[in-house]
């Protein structure tokens, strides 16, 4: 009877196990996957530990069970039941009785005819060849093929009566099964490999979660709590350097903005080029679409650009990141670029008891200093003045009155200012006096980022709570940050809110709601959108009045306080101005409130086919207000030279209006009174269904399946309102004055006082993936995509796209030849994966129907204008999807058990139907055309190795180097580039080259009699003058790529007791950065010099030993042909190579010893201390010490500052 | 209960699978179709070639001159020189030849959608004013091309040489194919579309007539069509229709009342506007030309100054050296400029210091079409030949500042001994010639027009640095006189014009 039952017990417990298992499998939401890993651990403890937390009692012989057998049990059972049932791994069974839980030996089966007695040990296999192999107790000796099964006593040692020639399986959870077929021998040694996380490891695709064994793509996933940096808000940062094939660039430190990050680099000429991020198992849709080049543009939209900015790092489980076709094959039409994942928090069973972590992170960043830039110092400064002086630019004549002036315009100025009262003039016109008064300025020496920037601090609490039982469970979590400003006018508060609860029905049905929110509240210095002058070569940008670029752009002679302490103003369009009044009357507040409701049902319908369906809804409402106070400078501007009338400045401030219906009147300002208030909003509505069926199913134990068909449907509305109020006036009650000719000068020029559009973006994928393994040693997995998308525009032609992707994997270390073979002591585990597939992009283009646009005529008269529609895109029939196939080849491999691991990938990528503008005859009306036009491919490898060098007790090393190198090449492009586009900092697509190469225009050096620079010029000749727009550009000298061509990691941790370090080291090299524009053919009395400058030509023959052009007199400039010292700008003498390595943190933590806190009812205390972006240890010299990463700011972008964080965590 | 949790998914994947094929139809922006008259009417507001040929037709015609590196403020500009030496336009941008080539086939694809949209619509009628507009302005973009890109249509050749890809259907792919056809099939193609459109013509149906082919405007279009077709006797009754009773005197540019009494501020203004009577049509275009024309290096400098203020016309008995009225004014000689235009500087944002600039060009003129019904009456010859020398004099009776009726009417005496002939035909049209080179200085196009049209050869100077001139000449029927089509013709399978 006894026997009977155990028999049919087991049996049982095989089946559930596997029931089990496809719960793991299919359960993404229930269960953050990577918290569900075995702890091994003595039995006894075990039993204690259960004892506690269920509220019942063993009872077991000692003598027949060995207390001290070191048992392998999940972390986070759901039940006593399935600990209890890992126990028959050990050969020990179960009864609960009430509270009781009596434990007995698995009753050895005697069998009636046993032939012969098989003695042994089992032991540990060591890859160690001085190490002496440890018994293992508790492994189960099974007879193929029949019931009859003992297991392994406290010494490893077993016996068993078989048949003769029987085959003995040997197994245990943790080991990889061994097989032994009995000979003549009967004392065996048997030496079992440990496997790490075989039962539960799993890979997170975002849609499910996958048995690792049927997974067969080039994947990394990360722990957050590994990779969290304290002290960074932004959670897309923590990628940085962690995985190899990941690049993220920090073009701007602002809060809010993006890094430019990418998945094994571009794969579209024209797109966006960013990885899909998955939250939670759903798309995360950014606010506004923010291309990689756009983010350096430091434009205010650059804020709003990354939803990913909402996320609290505290509440990150862990990321996934998919990088090869086979990966990303599910996400189809939008995987070209790569798929981050993101997993939240989870509740955990806790018993009903509720775990409280608090988390304090205190940050303090570091002033930027001169050091690091290369900035003349104010007595070099006026040297270089008195120089434009002698060259005719800084004369009473040309000075007075100017547009924007520094010193010499204040100067000239304040002798005009005559005192009635005394018969003097504030300054009188002669040299003594003049050089008084610059005296003063040459001494000044002003440091603008200590006048501009704090050592602040930024603090940022985070709260959660983690409570559960075996049914419901929850994770509550809120979070505050509050940045007081690096620089003045910027600070930011931001609030999370966080609630997850899962919810068991009963064994088929679960359900899953998830409610996250975040509120933000920014100041940023008021800033407009940057424009491209392609005629002078240059960016425009006015009013800019971001600290950090108006820090090294402008002269250290300027001084912000004048003598008696009070803000000293210099001239900028007429007006006064001063950095730090402005930045208080200039102000750019941000707004965000998103909100993400979501809800997961799972059921089962059977114990092979799980049902299940998630669904989300998120609102995101965004509001920009730029508050230009009537005492701003921008403001002031509008007025310039109207009260008192200056005929000068009449003539020349172009925000005054000329009436064209009357031109003989005076120009009149439209601004009389108060300043602007302008609003734009961008707010998105996105819905989210999916509905999804998994299917598991293993024939045997050698044959596993899984199928997964899902059905995903999105929805997203956008809306961008923008708003300009003019004559606000800001202390006068809040009251507008709006003149009227402000809206007619608006009205005349076409610029709308406010706009509002929508954009309707619709998606409708069908996805179904078979995967296959076969004794763990093979597997297969193949995936076929339908998507359907609104994007292409109205065409059902174009509206479809099939994706697929087959891929496979061979478990080297699982064939029995390797097993035997001597290299696998070794080299433990090799895997060895292939992909091919089809993935996709939608891109940028909408047009496979005619895109008709209304505008307003432009012409001069309001009287004779009218509405017009226009063509803005032909009808393009042939347009499709981006594609690209991809083959990847990869390999996993484990030295001496696992201490060290190696991942390599290699892959290969041909784009195709790559979207962007193509020139075209022109003769069906449109000549620049968005088609599909260019193909390029791509190539890399990526390498991770990790390891734990050392592993003792009280100390452990544990290190990880990641690399890539990839390099693309456009193969077919049919666009005529201008040399503008090539030469411009962010690069340009040239067949041939990368997929952004950046050129130069060639210089060959100085004049000889002026210092002019000279170069090739489009027609092939030596001169002055590029014409810029010229699409001949074969003259133009290629640099190299853009994007880096290598980028990566080293981390190091070490861990001595209580205390850990942690160094995270960057690296990225084989791209060009072009040098800041700082040459002009004029400079004003504002201008900050280079220190380059000190190099400058500065007479006939310099050219023999410097590169660096002269400061042109006045005459010449006037005569020079084209714009040389622009073009000089963009030549082979302003480019360095981008290559960098930098210390990027650093931090030391103490956890403090649970002894130590057990008085205090904590459960858990550390302290730590980290530093970020610390040192950049190497660049290029010509850089002079110029962050590589950082270029082009303005606006709003800042760099990313040197940060020192202290932090708290506290648990409870 | 069971059931129930049984149906959810069968009920979830229901709700999506319904409504598949209207939930992926939804447009991706705000985009329009064109579904109503007035949707079709505003399309056609973009059916005129929007951009300026004045640039490089000023500078390649005689009169462009060269001032000089050394002139001050002189602006050198590859769209300018190019053309000027005759040499294909390198440029791409505003004022040069490929973007007049993308700009008028640009126009061609509105009317072409236009008239897609009409031949769609259940009902025609409401639709017919804008389907008269659309065939014109299709007629008048190839036309204007085929000035440009491809020999002129001769009476009495086979007209077998290339003419320009005559464009009826909305292009759909992104390299559509083409063929230039011949000269004479272009033209057939024009004279069909325009003599079709004409009659739906209905000046009513516009908002701003003067930007749109209005039947006064239409006619003047066929009056200069059949000036080039050598057809005078069309060109007459065109000009009748396009003024009936001969109102073209009356509605002359008052160079010497209105202008002259105005600051030179509002004779800028005046030139382009749509209230002045004399300009029948007006286009706007992206163009720096009224920011550049006093200044590029090849354009109105001290010789055609002369020329312009200084060589006699062919007057009764008072000696007159120039159209008095018109007065030249100058920024640093030799940048001279009769203030024709204007600039509207359209900025890219409230505050940017970069935009677009717009220049405003009359396409056709009373006092254009004035000077083609005298080249009309004096190639019929005969009687005609007074009516020729009529018009002259109406002509010159709006130039001159005290005109005198008597003293300063153009006779056939002064003619024939101001232009060195006899025969009175040649000489009225010398006359007219010397007379419409004088009137649209700085227009470019008009002079451009005669001196193609009647083969003249085209001489310009060279200057160097101690200011000494070489002389280059464009002889009659050189290659050089059609411009080059831009090189990306070859991926629609057309080919380039030989050099």
């Amino acid at each position: 009877m006894d026997q009977k039952f155990y028999k049919k017990r087991k049996l049982k417990i095989a089946r559930f196990l596997f029931i089990l298992m496809a719960v793991y499998v299919s359960l993404p939401k229930a269960h953050a996957a990577v918290s569900h890993q075995s702890k091994t651990e003595r039995l006894v403890l075990v039993l204690k530990k259960m004892e506690q937390k269920y509220r019942i009692s063993f009872v077991y012989d000692a003598t027949e069970i060995n207390k001290d057998l070191e048992v392998t049990v999940p972390e986070e059972a759901k039940s006593v039941d399935i600990i209890l049932k890992q126990l028959s791994n050990y050969g020990i069974s179960y009864k609960i009785i009430g509270n009781e839980v009596v434990l007995k030996k698995n009753a050895v089966n005697k069998l009636k005819a046993a032939d012969i007695t098989v003695k042994g040990t089992v032991f540990e296999k060591v890859t160690d060849a001085n190490s002496k192999p440890q018994s293992l107790p508790g492994i189960t000796v099974l007879e193929k093929g029949t019931h009859n099964a003992v297991s392994t006593n406290v010494n490893g040692e077993f016996q068993i009566n078989v048949k003769q020639g029987a085959v003995l399986v040997f197994s245990a959870i943790g080991y990889k099964a061994a097989e032994v077929t009995v000979g003549t021998q009967t004392n065996l040694r048997i030496f079992l490999e440990v496997v790490v996380n075989t039962l539960n490891e799993v890979v997170v695709t975002g849609y499910q979660t996958l048995n690792k064994q049927l997974f067969t793509g080039a994947a990394t996933s990360l722990k957050a709590e590994d990779v969290k940096r304290d002290g960074v808000t932004d959670v897309s940062r923590m990628l940085e350097g962690r995985v190899a094939g990941v690049s993220v660039e920090n073009v701007s430190g602002t809060f809010g903005a993006a890094p430019k990050i990418r998945v094994r680099g571009a794969t579209s000429i024209s797109g966006d080029n960013k990885p899909l991020f998955v939250v939670d198992g759903i798309v995360l849709e950014d606010v506004v679409n923010i291309s990689n080049e756009a983010l350096s543009t430091g434009d205010a939209n650059t804020l709003i650009g990354s939803s990913v900015a909402g996320l609290n790092p505290d509440d990150i489980a862990s990321f996934n990141i998919l990088k090869d076709a086979a990966a990303t094959a599910q996400y189809g039409a939008r995987a070209m670029n790569g798929v981050v994942i993101i997993t939240t928090k989870r509740g955990k069973d806790t018993k009903g008891k509720a775990n409280v972590s608090y988390t304090g992170e205190f940050t303090s960043f570091l002033k930027p200093s001169y050091s690091t830039y290369d900035i003349m110092n104010s007595a070099d400064q006026m040297n270089v003045y008195l120089e434009m002086q002698q060259k005719g630019w800084l004369n009473q004549g040309v000075t007075a009155n100017n547009a924007n002036g520094g010193v010499f315009t204040k100067m000239f100025n304040t002798m005009y200012n005559f005192d009635p009262a005394t018969n003097t003039f504030a300054l009188r016109n002669d040299a003594p006096s003049q050089k008084a008064f610059l005296q003063r300025y040459a001494n000044g020496n002003t440091d603008w980022f200590n006048v501009l920037f704090n050592n602040s601090l930024q603090m940022q609490h985070s709260l959660s709570i983690t409570a559960g039982t075996e049914k419901s469970q929850i994770y509550a979590s809120t979070s505050f940050l509050k940045d007081n400003g690096w620089a003045i006018g910027n600070s930011v508060n931001r609030f999370t809110g966080n609630l997850s609860g899962t919810f068991k029905i009963n064994d088929k049905l679960s359900f899953e709601l998830l409610t996250v929110g975040s509120v933000r509240d920014q100041m940023a210095p008021g800033t407009l959108g940057r424009v491209s002058n392609p005629v002078l070569g240059q960016y425009d940008r006015d009013f800019d009045i971001n600290p950090f670029s108006y820090a090294i752009n402008t002269s250290r002679v300027l001084t912000a306080y004048d003598a008696t302490g009070n803000l000293e103003y210099f001239t900028r369009d007429y007006a006064p101005f001063n950095i730090v009044h402005e930045l208080q009357n200039n102000t750019l507040g941000i707004t965000q409130i998103d909100f993400k409701g979501q809800l997961g049902i799972k059921y089962k319908f059977f114990k092979d086919l799980q049902y299940s369906f998630d669904g989300a809804y998120r609102f995101v409402k965004t509001n920009q207000e730029h508050k230009v106070t009537e005492n701003s400078n921008q403001a002031q501007a509008y007025r310039a030279g109207t009260n008192p009338q200056n005929a000068t400045i009449l003539d020349n401030n172009r925000f005054l209006y000329h009436n064209p219906d009357n031109p003989n009147a005076l120009p009149v300002t439209v601004l009389p009174y108060g300043g602007f208030y302008n609003t734009v909003g961008n707010n998105i509505t996105n819905y989210y269904f999916r509905n999804s069926l998994d299917y598991n199913k293993t024939i045997g134990t050698d044959h596993v399946f899984n199928v997964f068909a899902t059905q995903e449907l999105r929805y997203i509305d956008r809306q961008t309102v923008t708003f300009d109020g003019y004559g606000y006036q800001y202390d006068q009650g809040g009251v507008p004055f709006i003149d009227p000719n402000i809206v007619k000068q608006n009205v005349q020029s076409n610029l709308n006082y406010y706009s509002m559009q929508y954009g309707y973006e619709r998606y409708l994928n069908y996805m179904a993936r078979g995967a296959y393994s076969y004794k763990g040693k093979y597997s297969l997995n193949s995936t076929v995509r339908y998507d359907g998308s609104n994007q292409l525009g109205e065409s059902t032609t174009a509206r479809w796209l099939p994706t697929w992707n087959v891929s496979g994997a061979w478990n080297v270390d699982m064939e029995d030849f390797y097993q035997r073979s001597k290299i696998s002591e070794t080299i433990n585990s090799i895997t060895l994966r292939a992909t091919y597939g089809l993935v996709a992009n939608s891109a940028n283009a909408t047009n496979s129907s005619l895109i008709l646009q209304a505008v307003t005529t432009n012409r001069p008269y309001i009287n004779e204008k009218e509405i017009a529609l226009y063509i803005k895109d032909l009808e393009n029939s042939q347009l499709t999807y981006e594609k690209q196939y991809e083959a990847n080849l990869g390999t996993d491999i484990g030295f001496f058990n696992n201490r060290l691991t190696l991942t390599v990938d290699v892959y290969d990528r041909k784009g195709f139907d790559l979207i962007g503008p193509e020139t075209t005859s022109g003769i069906g009306g449109q000549a620049i055309k968005t088609a599909n036009y260019a193909d390029m491919r791509s190539k890399g490898i990526e390498v991770t190795i990790a390891g734990t060098p050392i592993k003792q007790n009280d100390f452990r090393w544990s290190t990880q180097l990641n690399f890539a190198k990839t390099s693309s090449k456009i193969t077919n492009l049919q666009s005529l580039p201008t040399i503008f586009s090539l030469v411009n900092p962010d690069g340009g697509a040239q067949l041939g080259y990368p997929q952004r190469g950046l050129f130069s225009i060639d210089f060959v050096g100085l004049t000889h009699d002026k210092g002019i620079p000279q170069f090739i010029t489009e027609d092939g000749s030596v001169g002055t003058n590029v014409y810029l727009q010229s699409t001949t550009t074969k003259y133009l000298k290629y640099e190299g790529p853009v994007d880096p061509t290598l980028t990566g990691g080293y981390f190091n941790s070490f861990k001595y007791k209580q205390l850990s370090l942690g160094i995270l080291l960057t690296f990225s090299a084989g791209n060009k950065v072009r040098l800041d524009p700082v040459f002009k053919s004029s400079y004003t009395d504002l201008d900050a010099s280079n220190s380059i400058f000190l190099k400058r030509w500065e007479k006939p023959g310099d050219e023999l030993t410097t590169n660096v052009p002269s400061i042109m007199d006045r005459y010449s400039a006037g005569q020079v042909d084209g714009y040389p010292y622009n073009n000089y700008n963009y030549s082979t003498a302003r480019v360095a190579n981008g290559d960098f390595i930098r210390l990027k943190t650093m931090s030391l933590s103490y956890l403090i010893k649970p002894q130590l806190l057990a008085k205090t009812g904590l459960n858990s205390a550390s302290v730590s201390f980290a530093a970020n972006n610390l040192w950049l240890i190497y660049s290029d010299s010509a850089l002079n010490g110029k962050d590589p990463e950082f270029f082009g700011s303005g606006g709003v972008a800042l760099p990313l500052p040197r940060q020192f964080t202290l932090s708290l965590k506290i648990g409870f | 209960m069971k059931n129930i949790y049984k149906s959810i998914p069968l009920i979830f994947i229901l709700i999506a699978a319904a409504g598949c094929k209207k939930f992926l139809a939804t447009s991706p922006d705000q985009r329009t179709q064109l579904t109503t008259p007035q949707k079709v009417a505003e399309l056609l507001v973009t059916a005129y070639p929007q951009a300026d040929y004045a640039t490089f037709t000023d500078a390649a015609s005689d009169n462009a001159e060269d001032k000089g590196a050394l002139a001050s403020s002189t602006v050198k500009d590859p769209v300018n020189g190019d053309p000027y030496f005759w040499s294909d336009v390198q440029s791409i941008e505003v004022g040069s030849p490929t973007y007049y080539w993308n700009a008028c086939y640009a126009a061609i694809a509105a009317a072409n959608a236009a008239l897609d949209a009409i031949d769609k619509a259940p009902d025609q009628t409401p639709y017919l004013a804008s389907k008269g507009e659309a065939l014109v302005c299709r007629a008048y973009a190839h036309f204007m091309l085929s000035l440009f890109f491809a020999k002129l249509y001769d009476p009495a050749g086979p007209n077998d040489s290339p003419g320009v890809p005559y464009v009826t259907t909305p292009e759909k792919v992104v390299f559509g194919q083409y063929s230039r056809g011949t000269v004479a099939s272009t033209w057939a193609a024009i004279e069909q579309d325009l003599l079709a459109g004409l009659p739906l013509i209905k000046d009513v149906s516009y908002t701003v007539p003067k930007y749109h082919f209005t039947t006064t405007a239409t006619n003047a279009f066929a009056a200069r069509f059949y000036l080039f077709k050598k057809d005078y006797a069309k060109v007459v009754s065109y000009t009748a229709a396009a003024f009936p009773n001969n109102t073209i005197a009356a509605n002359l540019r008052p160079w010497n009342t209105t202008y002259k009494s105005v600051s030179a501020g509002t004779l800028q203004v005046l030139f382009t506007q749509a209230t002045q009577p004399q300009n029948i049509l007006l286009t706007e275009t992206p163009s720096t030309w009224a920011r550049y024309y006093p200044f590029y290096r090849y354009g109105f400098g001290l010789m055609l100054n002369s020329y312009f203020t200084t060589t006699p016309l062919p007057t009764a008995t008072a000696a007159v050296n120039g159209f008095t009225a018109e007065v030249v004014y100058y920024y640093n000689v030799p940048n001279y400029t009769l203030l024709k235009f204007e600039e509207e500087f359209v900025r890219q944002t409230a505050n940017a210091n970069i935009g677009t600039a717009y220049t405003i060009f009359p396409q056709f003129t009373t006092d254009e079409l004035l000077m083609e019904r005298a080249e009309a009456y004096a190639n019929i010859g005969g009687a005609s030949s007074d009516l020729a020398l009529a018009d002259l004099n109406t002509f010159l009776s709006t130039r001159l500042t005290n005109y005198n009726a008597t003293t300063m009417a153009v006779t056939y005496a002064k003619i024939a001994s101001t232009y060195g002939t006899t025969d009175v035909k040649s000489g009225l049209i010398a006359c007219i010639l010397d007379f419409k080179k004088r009137e649209f200085m700085q227009e470019g196009g008009v002079r451009w027009f005669d001196e193609i049209r009647l083969n003249l050869p085209v001489v310009h100077n060279i200057k160097a640095i101690n200011n000494t001139s070489t002389y280059i000449t464009l002889p009659p029927s050189d290659p050089r006189r059609l411009f080059q089509l831009p090189a990306e013709v070859a991926l629609s399978g057309v080919p380039l014009n030989p050099r």
